[in-house]
């Protein structure tokens, strides 16, 4: 068991290699320039973007400027070209911000998941399962940005209660309780947004799972003994329908930075999917690629941690 | 089963204690709820973000913008538009003109000119009175000595390379005149004294040598050594008592460390025109400043509204303190650009400088030590929101307090009565210009013919939503310098090819207009991305057409219609805008003939003797009813000449919440609520030191 763990996780190690390795070519192999030392800006001078150039190593080989930006990601020294703040605190301060709108995002979507796809698929071509279809099709269809803007003018307009950014502007001096009401209003609307379409896909795997369980054998089984219904639904079949889902979650976790661009960008939302696209659009190396890093680790730990649960949810499944 | 009725249970719970959330929220008639502080706030928002918080420095509207506020100036702007005292409570001016001494001449009767004999013959005829004028103009003479002055001139780097030329300037004997006022024809006044002739011809170069042999040729030397100069003084009174956010007094010393600053070729500042004519600044106490300057030019006392920085912050000594742990070549480049300052500015303004968070908003709070007493708010907010839709969200849920908003977004407000809006003349005009290089437009009547068909008002109607007014001319037409008994252009296509036929053109076989063989053809050009001046060109054709004028049309991207059209005078008609300065009627740069050669502004050519000379007497004429009449007559001959099809100028219209109200409080401290209004010059955030929001909507 522990020889397993171990194997594993030094696989993914060199695999973390690779991937940073690949990420870095990729990165500096797209056109553009860094904004801070673009040619085209005509307020720098020749020699100030050569200064530039010198100082983030850009005319250096590929391979050096991999192993600078390695050794100042390890000792902390990793700074942004865009405003020479550190990277590490940077991403650390937007992550504390994007945080909670993915676990509630989260939340909400495996908290209504379930118990939709689950009547639907019991209650198979019931007016409520041909709904939820029709819903979840039409939900996955539409774009997720241009319901936002009509949800967003929508709500401005019937309720006349400020909807984008973090909190209500002006509000700092308040008493605290409506603060905290506050940010809970201003996450609860993102959080439903980008929750819609992830609700519209879990909620027809979770159906389709049901549907396929329900007609296992060991389910008619269970309605063969007599037990009640719902002991056979959500003891016997839930249970096996679930499994799945477990190497879903370990999909999850990097969702926390690239999952929510649009959304974040959409509702002013000062978190780590916005910081991402900033950097991309002002080629903010460093930056782009710690965010890249840290995605990478997040996926594969989500993976191994989902592999392990397995060990424990599926008892056909042994390690030698 | 439990896990059925949990399945149940979880998301109810959750949705709902998301959604209760939204009762605690402050809607827009209910800002205060939980937050009473809200009231006290102003909250702007601004698609772009601030870039050097320094009035001597910023270039942009949204830096200066917040400088406004934190700074305070010499002079203001009342409502009117007039100058009113701010850090200054009085100023005088004044004049002191030189005059050379010229030994080689005679005057009129005959006697050998010398000092001595001027000065008794000018005084005698002020003491006499009579037409000279000069009673009450001439306080004194004084006869100063010659002398030898070194001076280095930087060429202008149009020859070239700026060369620096050391030069040695012998100045003779001259006079000094100490005039009660400034006078432009004090020295007209003299000549019946000194002779027709004494003004003309003097041999300058006799009295200028330069270091390098031929490098005289490059100078002007009427400006080195000007025979007749005239010295305009301003002497400003300080306001006692009125002190920096950091304590400090505000002395005659920051406002001439605020010249010095500007007049710093290392500070790169946007200011130096401004400030260029002035010769030197005296301090004869701490409250006065005297300020003398190389010539008439009376549009130069305006650059004092700017903001006065205070010196013990940003002399020398202070800026080499924030340079101690530079390395030697950053020391040597830091200037007052680089400085802490411009990121935390200390001004004497009714607002001080809190934080500035790039990208997300500047704070100001409320200066309680404010001179004019201290503001009805207590904090300013410049919020950065690039998103024109998020900055309307912002606004209509009361997040924002003033955008600016677009036409179509506007158009909604109104409708909508928990806003009160402004409507105003903006300080601009659009226009059709000919170029009168061109000899098909040499005619002003071909250029009034060709105003005359278009249809303007139907422009307004229909281009503007009726949001404009007609103009006449290039004053801006809240100025007292606008003459409003100038018509416009009337309408009328039959007169037009009346005035048309009467130049020589007449209607050809196809129903176009010929002259000697050739049609009525030229092509009108304007820039891309201006939908307004797109639409204008279509029914300026259009009209021009029915008159049998053959017009071609095409837009250009805004850097080539510029270099490839404008700046070299390569084109036929343009239509454009000018946005124009509320406080100075300047039109030197647009309309003086002197400026029409390539890059410069008055690139249509115009060039009319009479206009030329209005326009300089109006900059150096300091009296103000005297530069109104000036102006109308200018107003007058510019719209007689056409050199423009003047069109319209733009109303804009601004949005406020209904509850923000001027505040103002009786001797007992009892407060009454004034509607908002706009003053003169269309701004509306005159009185925005009394500004308070309400908890609720006021009637008026």
């Amino acid at each position: 068991m522990w020889a397993y763990i171990l194997r594993n996780v030094w696989q993914r190690l060199i695999l973390l290699v690779f991937v940073s390795i690949l990420a870095h070519s990729v990165v500096h192999l797209a056109p553009g320039e860094p904004s801070e030392v673009d040619p085209s800006n005509p307020r720098m001078k020749p020699e100030d973007i050569a200064r530039i150039r010198a100082a983030f190593h850009l005319d250096d080989p590929l391979y050096l400027q991999y192993i600078y930006w390695l050794r100042d990601l390890a000792s902390g020294d990793l700074k942004s070209f865009k405003d020479s703040q550190p990277v590490l605190p940077k991403i650390g301060q937007r992550l504390l911000n994007s945080l909670p709108l993915f676990l509630l995002t989260t939340l909400i979507v495996w908290g209504l998941s379930f118990p939709t796809g689950i009547h639907a698929a019991v209650h198979r071509d019931s007016p409520f399962d041909r709904s939820m279809t029709f819903l979840s099709y039409t939900l996955i269809s539409i774009p997720g940005f241009f319901l936002s803007y009509l949800v967003i003018l929508g709500v401005v307009d019937t309720l006349d209660v400020p909807v984008i950014g973090m909190s209500t502007f002006g509000m700092d001096e308040a008493v605290p309780v409506f603060q905290w009401m506050d940010r809970l209003w201003h996450l609860a609307i993102p959080a439903l947004m980008s929750a819609v379409m992830g609700i519209a896909i879990l909620s027809r795997y979770v159906r389709s799972q049901m549907l396929e369980v329900i007609g296992q054998d060991y389910v008619r089984t269970a309605r063969a003994k007599g037990l009640p219904e719902d002991v056979v639904i959500y003891r016997h079949a839930l249970r096996n329908a679930l499994l799945p889902f477990v190497t879903m979650f370990g999909f999850l976790v990097p969702g926390l930075i690239g999952g929510s661009v649009i959304f974040e960008q959409i509702f002013a939302w000062p978190g780590l999917g916005r910081l991402g696209y900033e950097a991309i659009l002002a080629r903010d190396f460093p930056v782009i690629l710690t965010l890249n890093f840290i995605a990478a680790v997040l996926t594969l730990i989500g993976t191994f941690v989902a592999d392990i649960l397995y060990l424990f949810a599926d008892p056909r499944i042994q390690i030698e | 089963m439990a896990l059925r009725r949990w399945f149940l249970v979880v998301p109810a719970v959750l949705l709902v204690a998301l959604l209760q959330a939204y009762f605690w929220v402050p809607t827009y008639d209910q800002q205060s709820a939980g937050n009473p502080k809200r009231l006290l706030k102003y909250i702007e928002a601004s698609a772009a973000d601030a870039k050097i918080l320094n009035p001597i420095l910023n270039a942009d509207t949204v830096s200066s913008g917040i400088t406004d506020y934190v700074f305070e100036g010499l002079l203001g702007a009342d409502q009117d538009l007039r100058l009113r005292g701010r850090l200054a409570t009085d100023w005088a001016i004044t004049e002191q003109a030189y005059l050379i001494v010229r030994p080689d001449k005679r005057l009129p009767d005959g006697t050998p000119v010398s000092a001595a004999e001027l000065k008794k013959r000018i005084l005698d005829a002020r003491d006499r009175g009579g037409r000279s004028g000069l009673k009450g103009l001439l306080l004194a003479i004084d006869v100063l000595h010659p002398e030898t002055r070194a001076e280095t001139v930087v060429t202008p780097p149009a020859e070239g390379k700026p060369a620096e030329i050391r030069v040695k300037v012998r100045v003779p004997e001259r006079l000094r005149f100490s005039l009660s006022r400034v006078d432009q024809d004090f020295f007209s006044r003299l000549e019946p004294i000194l002779g027709s002739g004494y003004l003309d011809g003097f041999p300058y170069e006799r009295h200028v040598d330069a270091e390098e042999p031929g490098a005289r040729a490059h100078l002007h030397l009427v400006e080195l050594l000007p025979l007749a100069e005239h010295n305009p003084v301003i002497l400003f009174q300080l306001r006692r008592g009125v002190r920096f956010h950091d304590g400090t007094e505000v002395t005659a010393r920051d406002v001439k460390f605020t010249y010095d600053a500007i007049m710093n070729p290392k500070n790169l500042s946007p200011r130096v025109s401004d400030f260029e004519p002035i010769k030197s600044i005296e301090i004869p106490d701490p409250h006065s400043v005297k300020i003398t300057y190389k010539r008439l030019h009376s549009p130069a006392i305006n650059a004092w509204t700017m903001g006065i920085l205070p010196q013990h912050l940003l002399s020398e000594e202070a800026l080499n303190a924030e340079t101690e742990n530079l390395s030697a070549a950053a020391r040597a480049a830091f200037g007052m650009r680089e400085a802490r300052f411009n990121r935390h500015p200390i001004g004497s303004g009714p607002f001080k400088f809190v934080e500035w968070r790039d990208v997300e908003f500047i704070h100001l709070e409320r200066n309680d030590d404010y001179w004019e007493g201290r503001p009805e708010l207590e904090d300013y907010y410049l919020r950065i929101i690039p998103d024109p839709l998020t900055q309307e969200v912002e606004f209509r849920t009361g997040a924002v307090d003033y955008y600016g908003a677009m036409p179509h977004q506007v158009a909604r407000y109104l409708k909508d009565d928990s806003y009160q809006s402004f409507s105003s003349l903006a300080l601009s005009y659009s226009y059709i210009g000919y170029n009168l290089r061109k000899p098909l437009f040499a005619d002003p009547r071909v250029r009034r013919a060709l105003g005359m068909a278009i249809d303007v008002d139907d422009i307004i109607r229909y281009l503007l939503y009726g949001e404009g007014e007609r103009t006449t001319g290039p004053f801006p037409k809240e100025t007292p310098w606008y003459d409003p008994a100038v018509r416009p252009l009337p309408y009328d296509p039959a007169a037009a090819v009346r005035l048309l036929e009467e130049a020589g053109w007449r209607k050809n076989k196809e129903g176009l207009l010929e002259k000697d063989g050739t049609i009525f053809e030229f092509n009108l050009i304007t820039n891309s991305g201006n939908p307004a001046r797109k639409n204008i060109i279509t029914i300026a054709q259009n009209a021009w057409k029915r008159i049998g004028i053959e017009c071609n049309t095409q837009y250009f991207e805004w850097a080539v219609f510029l270099e490839d059209f404008v700046d070299k005078g390569a084109f036929d008609a343009v239509v454009l805008g000018w946005t124009t300065p509320p406080l100075d009627p300047d039109l030197y740069q647009i309309f003086h003939s002197s400026q029409s050669g390539p890059k410069q502004l008055n690139f249509v050519a115009y060039n009319n003797p009479e206009a030329d000379r209005l326009i300089i007497r109006i900059r150096q004429e300091y009296d103000p009813e005297r530069q109104r009449a000036l102006a109308h007559r200018l107003h007058r001959i510019i719209y007689e000449d056409q050199p423009y099809n003047f069109l319209y100028t733009p109303r804009t219209t601004r949005v406020l919440d209904k509850k923000i109200v001027i505040v103002e409080r009786d001797a007992k401290d009892q407060e009454r609520y004034v509607k908002i209004y706009p003053t003169k010059g269309g701004t509306i955030s005159y009185y925005f030191n009394k500004w308070r929001k309400l908890a609720f909507t006021p009637e008026f």
